[in-house]
């Protein structure tokens, strides 16, 4: 009798434990090539770029569409509130006022107010980084606190790009109650805390980190909008790139960072993981110094964009995953124009340009590219080749990629003929259009300059009337692609590998997932 | 007395031969290309931006007077700051010591264990059907390169056969690691008691090790035949068996004779694997001083470099030292000779 009861009561404990045992976390584990060590997204350590956007979440977001195969994806068109709920701008558009969302928290249990606005700003101001230049190219004078959840931005001129700016992850916002109390009279913004720790809105927060082994990320228990899917991200540093592959395909982890191109295309076809593409915003292009013979002749660079074959191009060195580039502003930035575009592969034509522009036998350049990006080399090989069809002997020089970012500097630009990787992290064209092109653009490594075009871009950044905008950055494109200051060759598609559960990967321009989009399907 | 002085002698060789060792790291490291400052400074920092974090890093200072900087911080103790992690090198290094230390000892003691009799046996019926074997296997891990070796182990026996834990560290991600004593997951584990972690460390443990194994067998393989043969071909052993003695006795006699050269041997190899024990810590994420070097390389990280060379400077000096004070403490004839 008495072993009976006793055996009946353990049973129902068991159960009842079994029942109170809650359920186990839904855990995402990422390979990476290294442990951030650092995460205040103005001061960029390797690494740091990856993981700063899951932490920390700013004013505003672009908002989401489907595609034609029922993919969702970024709307550049369309801003809307994300910390903020509402903004009102000023009639000369130079005063914007935000309406903070009442009851966001973060994970320490601190609400956001325009403080922390104003704090994390001044901050970025102060650092002179990353955060600073985003300030300084939306025009952002100052930033001041209107009321308690109001926050009010100064700009010294009306600026297209500024709520696309706002959309990004640096100046980041922080939770200033908790950082605060880690800063010191030697670090007022707690610049050595943030080494190791986080203190943000976003859907996630930062647990620990043991630096040269992984980082452990938690979802924000406070967080404002719906939960994610995965409670816990294990971020894992894997050096080796094959290494990583094969964690992946033996469904050890379920997603790597930075997956290496050239496995990718192997990759493709393997079930045990899903590879999805985007397209990329990084042109890969030869660009060409107007202040160098012979490309100060404008017929010498269209007669060598005349030479390309594109497609042969895309097929070879991207194996197919690319799309041909008609425009200096990527597919699918809002303001996109490919009508100017009229570069159709014809070597016959690019010898009689270049025979009128008094090279009939061609000539000599060197082509200089580093290994910054996987695609430079096999591109400078495949154009080089092309380009011999048409009498052109451009020798490939390979050079450091410190080297390469050195010579591109403002002050230097001394590079007649080169390749380098490089995309807007804003998807605004006026924002493309000034980085890669303008006279004082910081990315115009090839040193273009055009006076017509450079006002074209400036007013299209100035004016607030998307219209007229639109309208000013096609004439602006079309002046662009007239001049060909690059040989325009295609965008290659962006990737992302994952195991075949995992579903939700929506691209984001910066090239870092959202792991807040993520979810497995098991 | 005679090994004090020996010692002492030694000991002053050491002081010019490490600040030789950093110098040349530092202007290499400065000279050789790889640039931290645009690194750090990010995709869209201004000229101004990046002369002041020049400054900040004190790169904007002739190379002798930053050399000069650089020793008497060292002199002190003071081997800078990491770039990238912002903490002192020194303890980022001692951090990662025991860690590979554990790598490397276990793997060459195990490429030893295997070795040393194996390329004893070979000497002892040389071109016998063993010695052919043994010297087959020695040219194999001679030709091996060490990345693809641990590639393929991880593949063969995690990936295709299951029986090892993923490359993905020192220990498995569910396990808590113990509680630090000595920083290596074995001992700590068992220091601690916890059975669990001692299982998952050794786990891991064992491809890396095997494939540190696997190549250092190989020159201790050839080296101690080489040894070997000559001793079984010299006086001692030529009167030993002219007194009749057994086979038993003379391969004894032929160990004692060898231990000291092969020890020397030993001792060398162990400072050539460190940079095999950094790519196969690459391979298997391991965490140690290798990778930590290998990335600081990578990233431009001047000081971590440096601190990371200087550490295996002083690593193999050590080494050396500690071989021939016991050849010394083995054979004190060789002393007046050194």
């Amino acid at each position: 009798m008495m072993r009976i009861r006793t055996v009946f009561l353990a049973a129902t404990a068991t159960l009842a434990l079994a029942a109170a045992t809650p359920a186990l976390a839904e855990t995402l584990i990422i390979a990476a090539p290294a442990v951030p060590e650092g995460f205040d997204g103005d001061a960029l350590r390797p690494g740091t770029q990856n993981v700063v956007p899951q932490v920390y979440e700013n004013l505003t977001r672009y908002g989401r569409k489907t595609d034609e195969d029922g993919r969702e994806m970024l709307d550049p068109a369309t801003i809307e509130g994300n910390l903020a709920e509402s903004w009102t701008v000023s009639d000369d558009g130079k005063r914007y006022v935000f309406k903070l969302r009442e009851g966001v928290m973060s994970p320490y249990g601190n609400e956001l107010t325009a403080d922390d606005v104003v704090w994390s700003w001044e901050k970025s101001f102060d650092q002179k980084r990353t955060g600073n230049f985003i300030a300084n190219v939306s025009n952002v004078e100052s930033v001041e606190k209107v009321s308690t959840y109001e926050v009010a931005f100064n700009l010294s001129a009306p600026s297209s790009i500024f709520l696309n700016a706002l959309t990004l992850y640096v100046p980041g916002i922080y939770d200033t109650t908790e950082v605060k109390t880690h800063a010191t009279a030697d670090d007022p913004w707690a610049l050595e805390w943030m080494q190791d720790h986080t203190a943000g809105f976003g859907a996630y927060t930062l647990d620990q980190v043991r630096p040269d082994e992984m980082a452990v990320f938690t979802a924000n228990p406070n967080y404002f909008r719906d939960p994610p899917y995965f409670d816990r991200v294990l971020y894992r540093e894997v050096p080796s790139a094959a290494s990583r592959a094969t964690l992946l395909l033996s469904g050890q982890v379920q997603w790597i960072d930075r997956p290496d191109i050239g496995q990718i295309v192997q990759l493709m076809d393997d079930e045990r993981i899903k590879v999805m593409d985007a397209p990329g915003q990084a042109m890969m292009a030869a660009w060409m110094n107007p202040n160098f013979k012979p490309f100060d002749d404008k017929r010498v660079r269209q007669a060598l964009n005349y030479a390309v074959d594109r497609q042969e191009i895309i097929d070879s060195v991207l194996r197919g995953y690319g799309d041909v580039a008609k425009s200096v502003v990527p597919l699918f930035v809002d303001g996109y124009d490919p009508s100017a575009f009229h570069y159709d592969y014809d070597p016959e034509k690019a010898k009689a340009l270049l025979a009128e522009a008094g090279y009939p036998d061609g000539f000599e350049v060197e082509l200089l590219y580093s290994d910054l990006w996987w695609w430079l080399e096999p591109f400078v090989i495949q154009l080089s080749g092309q380009l011999a069809d048409v009498g052109v002997t451009a020798k490939p020089v390979r050079i450091t990629g410190s080297d390469m970012r050195s010579r591109s500097a403002p002050a230097v630009r001394d590079m007649p003929f080169f390749t380098f990787e490089s995309g807007p992290i804003v998807l605004d064209p006026g924002y493309t259009l000034y980085l890669l092109a303008h006279s004082k653009g910081v990315s115009n490594r090839g040193d273009y300059e055009n006076a017509e075009f450079d006002a074209l871009v400036e007013k299209a950044i100035a004016t607030l009337d998307r219209d007229e905008r639109l309208e000013y950055v096609k004439q602006a494109q079309a002046i662009w692609m007239d001049d060909a200051p690059w040989v325009v060759a295609a965008y290659p598609r962006t990737f992302e590998a994952m195991a075949p559960t995992i579903s939700g990967w929506v691209f984001h321009p910066d090239n870092h997932e959202r792991w807040y989009d993520l979810k497995s399907s098991k | 007395m005679k090994i004090r002085r020996f010692l002492t002698r030694r000991l002053t060789f050491i002081i010019p031969l490490l600040v030789g060792i950093v110098f040349f790291t530092f202007m290499l490291v400065r000279l050789g290309g790889q640039d931290p400052v645009e690194m750090l400074a990010g995709p869209t920092a201004t000229q101004g931006q990046i002369d002041r974090i020049e400054q900040e890093l004190g790169l904007d200072q002739p190379l002798l007077t930053q050399f000069g900087i650089y020793l008497m911080n060292v002199a002190q103790g003071d081997l800078g700051k990491s770039w990238i992690s912002t903490r002192p090198v020194l303890d980022d290094i001692l951090a990662r010591l025991p860690v590979t230390l554990e790598l490397l000892f276990l793997g060459i003691g195990l490429g030893a264990l295997v070795g040393i009799p194996a390329g004893m046996r070979g000497a002892a019926h040389p071109n016998g059907w063993f010695d052919q074997i043994a010297r087959a296997i020695s040219l194999l891990g001679f030709s091996i390169p060490t990345y693809w070796l641990g590639l393929v182990l991880l593949f063969v026996f995690f990936y295709l056969l299951g029986w090892a834990p993923p490359g993905i560290g020192r220990i498995s991600m569910m396990v808590i690691p113990p509680p630090t004593v000595t920083g290596s997951y074995l001992v700590d584990s068992i220091i601690a008691g916890d059975w669990e972690a001692t299982r998952s460390a050794l786990g891991h443990l064992v491809l890396p090790v095997v494939s540190i194994a696997i190549i250092s067998a190989a020159p201790i393989i050839k080296q101690t035949r080489a040894i070997a043969v000559e001793i079984y071909s010299g006086d001692a052993v030529r009167y030993a068996k002219a007194c009749g003695l057994p086979d038993r006795q003379v391969r004894k006699i032929v160990m004692r004779n060898a231990t000291v050269p092969i020890l020397t041997f030993v001792g060398t190899e162990i400072t050539g694997l460190v940079g095999t024990a950094s790519l196969i810590e690459f391979v298997f994420a391991w965490g140690g001083l290798g990778q930590y070097g290998l990335n600081a390389i990578v990233n431009g990280d001047f000081a971590a470099v440096q601190g990371y060379v200087l550490a295996l400077a002083l690593f193999s000096v050590v080494v050396f030292l500690v071989v021939d004070l016991l050849v010394v403490l083995l054979e004190p004839r060789n002393v007046d000779a050194t």
